[in-house]
Formats: C-alpha cells, structure tokens, sequence
C-alpha cells in the first residue's frame, strides 16, 4: 500500500443538464494526492474548483442534473462507483468538508456539542457519554474557550469565526484522512482568517491528514499549502508547489490572476490589470485553449487546439501552447515569455 | 463623555498650538460624533467619539474588523441613524442641525455606494431609469438634462449604453455595481461614502470596480470614504486611513505611514493578519496571532482604560486604568497620530515582550 497516493482523480468530468444546454463544469481534470499533502486549488467563481471537491463526494444538489465521469479513487476505492450507503461513511468520516458559511452545514436549531456527538456515534461507533465528552475534547482542541458551556449552545450564539472554528471540530471529530475546505474563510475579518488558517495547518501536521483549500486568494495559499493547482473553465491549467509559483508562475491565466489584486505590500502603482472579459458560461468542452479570448498572448494554435500540460520546471505543469512550443525548441524549461 | 476622543481634529499632545492639527479641513468634517443603540443585551456606544475630516479629491480609508463601528459611522455621516453628539458638516453646513426637507435638498451632495449592488437596485427598473431616480427624486433638472447625465454618468463608470434599457437581473455582478456607482454620482455629489463597494465580488470583477472608483476619484475632484475590511485594497485607493476598534479610531495618518509604519498594536496585527503570496506567509502570520490575543470584545461591556488591552500583548496596568489620549506621532508629517500608552516603547522594542500565553490556541 504503501507509495499509493491518498486520493487518485483520473480524468473526471463533471456535466450539469441546464435549461440552456451543458455546462462541462470540471472537464478533464487528473490529479493526485499523498497522505499528510496540502494542496490549493485557485481560480475564479466558475472555473470549477468548487464543483471538482464536490464530486469527489457526489455531493450534489437532487435538483442538479448531473453526470460525472472518470474515477476518484480514495485509499484505492473509486468513490465514483462505490453505493450511496458507503459514501456516506466517506463523507464526514475519513474525508472532512468545511464551507465558506458555516451556518448551511450546521442545524441551527441543535447544540453544536449534541451534532459533533452525533457524528461521533454515527461514525465513530462511540456510546452517548463518550460522544459527549469527546464533543467537549474537539471543542478545546480547535481553540474555543469554556469548551463545556459552549458545547450547550446553538451555532447563533457563536462569532463568525468561532462558528468555523465549530466546524472544523465537526469536520475532524471523525479524524479523517482528507480534509476539503472550501473558500473557509472568504467570510472572515483578518485577524480571524489568519486564526484559522493557522489552526487549519497545525491540524494537518498533528493529524497527518491531507487538505485540500479552495480559494481564490493566493496568500491563503502560500500561508497553509505546500502545493497549488489553478483552474479555468473546467481545466487545470497549471500546477506547481507554491514556493516555485511565486515568481515562475508560467500560464497567463495565473499570472493575470496574480496582478488582478492590489498586493498589500505595494502602495498605489496605477490601474488594477483585471482580466478581460468573463469566464465562458458553458465550462469547459471546446476544441482550443478555453483562455485564448481572454489572454493576451493568444496566437492561432491556441485557437485552434487544446494545449497539452507541459513540464516547464520542477514539478511545475502549464496547459499553454506559448510553453508547449517553448519546451519543444528549448531544453531550457522555464518562463516562455516575458512579463509585460 | 470623554473629552480627549477626537483623534485627527485637535491632536491633543500638549502642544501649546492645537491649531498645528494638520489634518486637511475640507469638502465633509466630522466631529466627535457617538452613535449608541439599544440592543438586546443594553445600550451599546457603537461609534465613540470619532473625528475625520476629508478634502476634495481625497479618499480616507476606513479599516477595521466586524464590529468595530465603521458601518455605522458611514451611517451617522448620512444622517441615517441619529447621533448622541458630535457634528457632521457637508462643505460648510451642519447636517445634524438641518431640518428633515433641508437635509433631503443636501443629500444629493453626499451619496453612498453599497455591498450588495442585487439588493440596492429595484429589479423590476431598467438601468436607465435606475440611474435616473436620484435626479428624479431630488428634483434636480428637466427630462433632457437628465438624460444627459445619465448617459455620462454610464460613460463614466463604463457603463455601454446597449444596457440602457436591460434590468438589474440581466446584467452581471460587475455590472450591477456599476449601476449602483452611477446612481451615487448621478447627483455630482461632492463625498461619495463607499461602504464595502467590492467584497460582494468576484476577484476579476474586483479589480475592474477599484479601477472606475480610482478613475471616478481623478475625473470628479470626489471626497471617498473607503470602508472595507480588505486592507490591500484600502492600502490602493486611499490618501489617509483610520483604523477602528470598539467604536473608536485608534490610529490615523497618511495610508503609507499607517500602512508601513504602524505604531498602534492593533494595526501593527492587522496589517500582519493579511496572507500575501510570497514564501513568509505562514512565519507572518503566526506573528499575527501573537499581536492580537483572544476574540473581540462585546460593546455591551467594554474594557476600561484602552479599549485594545484586552487583546493586547504588551497591556499593564496603566492601561486598564486611563483611556490613551490621541497622540501625534513625532518626526512624521503631522498626519499620523494613535491612541497607546506605550507605543514609543513597543517603536524602541523596549515594549513588554509580547505575551505568547493565550490560551485561547492551546490545543
């Protein structure tokens, strides 16, 4: 067993049915993760990332006309395939979830301490006292004082933040292998986002499972994952560790995603560079690169065919035809093209 | 109440001149104002005694966690929730003093950009008329001015005019919040108050709506109050900023001094708090978490003395016992001024080491 990757996604494809035609939502996307790894996902609202988390779990809505594709293997298990009845163990037991909004994953009318025993019993096969007394345990350990008070009241009682802390104590109380947080802490004040991206990486360490952060923010990024994979229209479009990416990132949908945002550090140097134009409503599913519209190095290939992922460095990937062309002239794996 | 709350107007630093109060007398002044509110739990002051002052051309940052009163404050500065004391005055007139009909004839020359561009817009209005409504409502010109203005004001804030006559619903969120930034400047107000304009956003759409407020600020000659919680986008727009916390501006200064100099704990936390993309990321932030200790406290019973001791490392004694006055900071342009006991220690790193005690992160 050992050498195999935690979680194993081959080629998934995610299709919703809509009144106005398909949208491929998460369209060809593969790749791994180690136990203990921590990965970012990045990319604008519409790019996929949340919908690829989410079909790791087939977590969706009854209404959503939906296909998916491709295999999910997790602990070598295709979750794709496996029945209902065992995906709900999966789902909260060996892999934890946390949303942006704490208050649409928590019953607001239970004890926040009564629904982590609940899933204590449920997955974790504990008796009443025990649940309860561990519920108290997990309370502590994600950092909220008065652990036994707080655990008798309900999530309205609790901060913005300290309603996150709540669920990520719900996420881990099953200790799981994998933990899924997506946009955690897009709600957030500072101070509090960095309260949790800290307890989310010290969770990590100490119980050796794996994290998976969706974001649209780089910095939450550097701060908590060793790894980082950016979405567009359904594809990855470039994967590298975060350290390599600060200054190498290579496709110019992550460069453009880079200079979109005011960086605190500088002050005021001009015009914002927002990325022109939307992101196609339809997903992924077309026959070029799905970026070309909006990228200002388009030439007609990009057009034309779907760029393959390169090596443009160390562990470094880029879905680009600028860097596929340059890997092919050049030994040399690096920036294709020169920062403007 | 306190007679030492006005930071920024009249610093008072023992100075024998307090006219040397550098700060900018311009287009909006306001002046000690106090807002309190009956909640639930007790009267709550949500806004303490705050002095900002704004001239034309300039916009001010406003920064500071949930809570802090900055919402409101933007609120009194509208006369939209009436204030326990204090002056608000619009190029020269006192709001507050105003009769209700008169202090309508003036709105016209301060208006405010919202969160949630969806909930501010009427769905069943065209943009158009939309954008038109302000002039209607105000009286101000006949049908043909009107138009005109409309159509500049959708140029302005690069509006095309092909979705003149589309509603809210069909148009994107970039969009949507152009209309609603139309509206505000349809008036040609003279301060423009910009309540969380972009964090409803997408990250491209972003960018976009910080370039028309940035290029509005240039074309119109506008004051901005700037509230946000992101601080690299208040560190991009803003000429000045004020910091916050339980009701109370507790630093202020040019938004390069506060921004990269910050002598007040809190801010110094702030500013720490914001993950940036680079490879101190995570080191930051675990410096972060020592400059700001434990949760907020409630406004229903607010700590005495500083109101930041209680989450502040290097918190003694004097601190519970004496509310810091607003101090100038020395050698800077006169602009920079906080409210600590002990800054000059914590500048000369003689400050009580920071306290890594809280227990609140035990595991």
């Amino acid at each position: 067993m050992s050498g195999m990757p935690l979680l194993d996604v081959d080629d998934l494809q995610v299709t919703f049915d809509t009144a106005s035609g398909p949208v491929h939502a998460v369209d060809g996307v593969s790749f791994t993760m180690a136990p203990g790894e921590s990965l970012g996902v990045v990319g604008e609202s519409g790019s996929g990332k949340s919908v690829t988390a989410r079909a790791l779990l087939r977590l969706f809505a009854i209404t959503d006309d939906v296909r998916v594709s491709g295999s999910v293997h997790f602990d070598g298990v295709d979750l794709l395939r496996v029945d209902e009845r065992r995906l709900r163990k999966v789902r909260g037991g060996q892999i934890g979830m946390i949303f942006q909004d704490p208050l649409t994953s928590l019953n607001p009318l239970m004890a926040v301490g009564e629904q982590i025993a609940e899933s204590l019993r449920l997955h974790r096969g504990m008796g009443r006292a025990e649940a309860a007394s561990e519920a108290v345990e997990l309370l502590a350990r994600v950092g909220i004082a008065d652990p036994e008070k707080r655990a008798t009241e309900l999530p309205s009682s609790f901060s913005g933040g300290m309603r996150q802390r709540v669920m990520i104590s719900l996420a881990i109380a099953c200790r799981p292998r994998l933990l899924i947080a997506d946009e955690p802490t897009t709600a957030l004040d500072v101070t509090v986002q960095a309260e949790i991206l800290l307890l989310l990486d010290e969770l990590r360490r100490s119980e050796g499972m794996a994290l998976m952060l969706i974001t649209h923010d780089f910095g939450v990024v550097a701060a908590t994952c060793d790894d980082v994979q950016v979405m567009y229209a359904g594809k990855l479009v470039e994967k590298a560790s975060m350290a390599h990416l600060f200054d190498r990132a290579n496709h110019p949908y992550t460069e453009g995603l880079l200079r979109l945002v005011p960086r605190f550090e500088d002050a005021h140097t001009g015009r914002l560079h927002p990325i022109p134009g939307q992101p196609p409503i339809t997903g992924g599913g077309g026959s070029s690169c799905a970026f070309a519209p909006r990228c200002d190095h388009a030439f007609d290939r990009c057009h034309q065919e779907i760029p393959p992922e390169v090596a443009v460095g160390p562990e470094h990937l880029s879905a680009c035809w600028l860097a596929a062309d340059r890997a092919k002239d050049s030994t040399e794996a690096g920036r294709p093209w020169r920062r403007a | 109440m306190s007679d030492a709350a006005v930071v920024g107007a009249t610093l008072e630093t023992g100075s024998p001149e307090p006219e040397a109060a550098t700060e900018p007398r311009g287009v909006l002044e306001v002046d000690d104002v106090a807002v309190e509110f009956d909640t639930d739990g007790g009267r709550i002051t949500a806004v303490d005694g705050v002095s900002l002052h704004l001239a034309t051309g300039e916009t001010v940052g406003l920064v500071g966690e949930s809570g802090c009163g900055k919402s409101t404050l933007a609120r009194a500065i509208l006369q939209l929730v009436p204030m326990q004391r204090g002056s608000v005055r619009l190029e020269g007139t006192d709001l507050g003093a105003l009769p209700r009909r008169e202090l309508r004839r003036m709105r016209h020359r301060i208006q405010m950009v919202f969160q949630d561009p969806r909930g501010s817009l009427d769905p069943r209005m065209s943009v158009s008329t939309l954008i038109g409504e302000p002039l209607r409502v105000h009286g101000i010109g006949d049908r043909a001015s009107r138009a005109r203005a409309v159509a500049e004001a959708m140029e302005l804030v690069g509006l095309p005019t092909a979705v003149a006559d589309r509603l809210p619903s069909e148009l994107s969120g970039g969009q949507q919040q152009r209309v609603g930034i139309a509206r505000a400047i349809v008036t040609d107000p003279a301060v423009l108050v910009c309540d969380e304009p972009v964090s409803a956003l997408d990250v491209s759409i972003q960018a976009q709506i910080i370039n028309v407020l940035d290029e509005l600020r240039d074309e119109l000659d506008l004051a901005m109050l700037f509230i946000a919680h992101d601080l690299s986008v208040v560190r991009h727009l803003s000429d000045r900023v004020a910091v916050m916390y339980l009701g109370q501006i507790v630093e202020t200064g040019t938004a390069s001094e506060v921004f990269t100099e910050p002598r007040h704990p809190y801010t110094q936390g702030l500013i720490t708090s914001v993950p940036r993309a680079d490879a101190e990321s995570a080191a930051r932030l675990q410096t972060a978490r020592r400059l700001v200790l434990g949760e907020l406290p409630s406004l229903l019973d607010p700590p005495s003395g500083c109101r930041y001791r209680t989450r502040c490392p290097y918190a003694d004694d004097e601190c519970a016992a004496t509310e810091p006055p607003p101090e100038a900071v020395d050698h800077t342009d006169g602009l920079h001024s906080l409210r600590c006991h002990h800054w000059r220690d914590i500048a000369a790193g003689s400050g009580a080491r920071p306290s890594s005690n809280s227990q609140e992160h035990a595991p």
